[in-house]
């Protein structure tokens, strides 16, 4: 449902419901002259998932917190062990550690596919631009539904997730991440089977989407290099994007804060994969966990005075408040708005090429896919090594009592960014749960300074033709971060 | 309905191959618990009976279900099954957007009239008039509503459209309400599960589109042929269990011999679902076998029923309990022979919806009898 009003020379429009994206998303826009003035994101979704967690056995955490989202349900669960771990003072043993993060990778790399191939490129492929030299190509291979690029993706995201059949049982909704590890070990004959898996999906990346080795898409490290590919690359949709994106110069639309936020990904023995922090215009810098809070001025919430630590938070629905546009509460670091998702994670983690493209022309809808596609290689890579590190017969959970008091935060990253899990322990029970998933920090409101999110900064200057009920550009801009709409306000 | 294409015109037109077809056909024969005669009666059935189209709406949920569905066990059968409903209507999926998705959804309501199936993703949220899941500026419920008013039949997919699911847990904040309690006046077939099994999902829509007919349900309105024995009746492990060897935490010695996991919460012997023998992910596992006990994610309640890391004790419904004696094991023997019984019966109705169809020569005469 698209509607548009004008008054002065600034029209409205609202776009949504939009499809392709994981659950629900209206995003009201002001224009002026042809571009997007102000913008405003509205989730429209509510279920409850932090009051429903209250006053229950903290272990059902485990059931009930992945359930918030079927797409990040191995993130959800790997954030609840963490905080259930973190109650405990429960480490995993470095077999559950290796199989947690096989697990989790899986859904990430699984996630990366899915949105290029289903969610993102498919707007390419729209009868808006069958005009551009490109588009035959588009069309033959990313068609919604049809094309044979989606097809091939989602076969062999099938093949992929034969990785959480052996280890974990099903997906979606797996049980096997517990705070101790994990509730099967890995076998020698799981281990021929993984690598196996790992093998097939490497080969067809590098057949359809890359055209090359993973390692050499994981080294790219500078801008001109990407262009080097784009004129002269090996054939693949990757080649294919970096063409489209010059020709509708991506590197220049979409740019948010340029403020980035990791946890950090994949825990190693003594490091994890991808390192934890913030990047900002002004460089690299940690965490400072105590400075998280979150804003309920534009959400439909109470306690609305001032925003509140996770660790005091609260989620009591207010449908009255008028000033509310959105059930999304508005996270703030310092009291500002960071953006996170792969772009982050390879940002702090200081992968060179990503860093040349945001520091030379901002983070944009370009930066955002290509990071997505980098950290792709990248994680599969790690993934083959986790399997040979697994130990057939070692420890795979270790085993930990919960205290009837405590209180701690699961921090792990999903596909789309930081997701943190902020749990009370009292009497034995869940007395209080406070999540902030990814798309929470990306998509969420203006705060009490009235500092827009990140995407509602992206989308500012973006261009709007004349008639246009769906723009294009808001749409590609708004699909670049990869949005999980009921992990944002669960 | 004149002028519809065929199912098989559909497959073709999306460049699907008639030896794949073919392929299909058995591969649905199998898992319809169908014998290779039958493959024919399919294919012959797919060739000359007009598409069904299918709307697929989603309401609060978390897509699981989706999820499941589009990596059911052969590419092939997912693929076909996406071209029989062609998508007509899923706004995960679809290429349109914002208000061009919202005509398609009011074209198909118009054009096939009575004569659509409306599958359902999620349930609608009652308190607060409907606010806590807006679509396109209105209820979910309200939308819900319309399409079932002229839908021939409503698929509830999964636990949430089926039972309420975790979203429905206490406090159960939005009043997240199952389908059947506001849709009353069309026939229902709930396929409970989160998510469900994506070959009982497919095989669930297969039968339908392929008979045009609801397949035999049990007294909740759940399918015979997937959900007739329990977990329990089927567990490769239900040897130990027999032998009263347990697990008592993960990765204890037990565990490492793949003892039950009764102790550790499995709900195993009170869920009735195909996990056990299906298996999940192309058939690779199920969560008992990964190590952890079955939540008894397809049955009513599961949220509210205490932990699922606590041992289960209320089995005396189910006619044997942990300290069985063998003589009362023996009696949950014979309600499994009753659950093979009833899919016997379940395949005995399916043999007589081939005949129907197999007789009938001209495929355009079709109306839908669904109900």
């Amino acid at each position: 449902m698209s509607d548009t009003g004008s008054s002065e020379g600034t029209a409205r429009l609202v776009v949504g419901p939009f499809n392709r994206v994981e659950g629900d998303l209206e995003v009201r826009l002001e224009l002026a002259q042809g571009r997007v003035a102000a913008a405003f994101v509205s989730s429209p979704l509510f279920r409850g998932f932090e009051r429903i967690l209250e006053g229950r056995d903290p272990r059902d955490a485990l059931v009930i917190a992945p359930r918030i989202c079927g797409i990040c349900s191995v993130s959800q669960s790997h954030a609840a062990a963490l905080a259930l771990a973190g109650v405990q003072g429960l480490v995993p043993t470095d077999n559950g550690r290796v199989a947690t993060n096989l697990i989790v990778a899986t859904e990430n790399v699984a996630d990366h596919l899915t949105h290029f191939h289903v969610f993102f490129m498919p707007d390419f492929a729209r009868a808006f631009y069958a005009e551009r030299p490109w588009f035959p190509r588009v069309e033959a291979r990313f068609k919604a539904a049809q094309g044979s690029a989606v097809r091939k993706a989602l076969e062999t995201r099938t093949t992929l997730l034969h990785v959480l059949g052996l280890l974990a049982g099903r997906w979606p909704h797996t049980l096997a991440i517990q705070p101790g590890g994990v509730t099967r070990g890995a076998d020698a004959r799981d281990k021929v089977r993984l690598a196996a898996t790992l093998g097939a999906v490497r080969r067809a990346l590098e057949e359809g989407l890359f055209g090359a080795k993973l390692e050499r898409v994981a080294e790219l490290s500078a801008r001109e290099e990407l262009d080097r590919w784009r004129a002269a690359g090996p054939e693949g949709d990757f080649r294919l994007f970096l063409d489209i994106a010059a020709d509708l110069d991506l590197g220049r639309l979409g740019r948010a804060y340029d403020r980035y936020l990791s946890y950090g990904a994949y825990p190693g023995a003594e490091m994890p994969l991808y390192a934890r922090g913030i990047f900002t215009p002004d460089g690299a810098g940690a965490v400072d966990l105590s400075a998280i809070a979150e804003d309920h001025t534009h959400a439909r919430m109470e306690h609305r005075t001032h925003p509140h630590h996770p660790f005091d938070g609260s989620t009591l629905p207010d449908v009255e408040d008028e000033t509310g546009y959105s059930w999304c509460k508005a996270p703030r670091l310092h009291g500002l708005p960071f953006e996170t998702g792969a772009v982050a994670r390879q940002m702090v983690d200081g992968q060179p090429l990503i860093r040349d493209i945001v520091q030379s022309e901002g983070g944009s809808v370009l930066a955002r896919v290509v990071a997505r596609l980098v950290e792709t290689a990248r994680t599969l890579i790690a993934m083959e090594r986790w399997v040979h590190e697994l130990t057939p017969g070692a420890p795979w959970c270790a085993q930990g009592t919960l205290p009837s008091h405590g209180r701690a935060a699961g921090l792990t990253e999903a596909a789309r960014g930081a997701l943190g899990h902020w749990l009370r322990v009292e009497n034995g029970r869940i007395a209080g749960y406070q999540i902030i998933a990814p798309t929470t920090w990306n998509f969420s409101p203006r705060d009490a300074a009235g500092m827009p999110g990140p995407l509602e900064a992206a989308l500012v200057g973006a261009p709007v033709r004349q008639g246009e009920t769906t723009p294009v550009a808001v749409q590609h801009i708004v699909r670049s971060f990869d949005p999980c709409m009921v992990c944002t306000v669960h | 309905m004149a002028g519809l294409e065929t199912f098989y015109e559909v497959m073709r037109r999306q460049g699907i191959t008639r030896r794949s077809f073919l392929k299909y056909c058995s591969l649905t024969a199998a898992a319809l618990g169908l014998g290779p005669e039958f493959v024919p009666q399919i294919a012959h059935a797919m060739e000359t009976k007009p598409r069904t189209p299918v709307l697929w709406l989603h309401g609060l949920e978390c897509t699981c279900c989706s999820e499941s569905f589009i990596r059911s066990a052969h590419p092939l059968a997912k693929d076909v099954v996406l071209s029989m409903i062609s998508l007509d209507y899923d706004d995960t999926l679809m290429a349109s957007a914002g208000h061009q998705a919202e005509a398609i959804l009011q074209e198909v309501m118009e054009k096939y009239k009575g004569n659509y199936i409306l599958a359902v993703e999620g349930n609608p949220p009652l308190n607060e008039d409907g606010m806590y899941c807006i679509i396109g500026g209105k209820p979910f419920l309200d939308q819900l509503r319309m399409v079932a008013k002229d839908a021939k039949a409503v698929i509830s997919w999964g636990s949430c459209a089926s039972h309420g699911c975790v979203q429905a847990a206490r406090p159960n904040p939005t009043r997240a309400t199952p389908v059947h309690e506001v849709i009353t006046d069309k026939p229902i077939i709930k396929v409970p599960g989160c998510p469900p099994i994506a070959e009982v999902m497919t095989g669930v829509i297969t039968y339908m589109l392929t008979f045009d007919r609801m397949p035999e349900l049990d007294r909740q309105g759940r399918p015979k042929m997937f959900y007739s024995q329990r977990i329990h009746d089927k567990c490769y492990r239900r040897p130990h269990f027999d032998a009263g060897q347990f697990v008592e935490s993960f990765d204890d010695e037990g565990a490492r011999k793949g003892y039950c996991l009764y102790k550790v919460g499995c709900k195993g012997p009170t869920t009735y679902n195909a996990c056990s023998t299906v298996r999940w992910n192309e058939g690779t596992s199920f969560p008992i076998q990964a190590g952890h006990g079955c939540i008894g994610c397809s049955e009513d309640g599961f949220w509210d029923k205490g932990s699922w890391y606590a041992r289960l004790t209320d089995l005396h419904g189910v006619g044997f309990g942990i300290e069985s004696t063998a003589d009362r094991v023996g009696l949950g023997a014979a309600a499994a022979v009753g659950g093979a019984v009833a899919l016997h019966a379940a395949v005995s109705a399916l043999k007589r919806a081939q005949h129907k169809h197999g007789n009938g020569s001209n495929g355009s005469s079709h109306t839908g009898d669904a109900a």
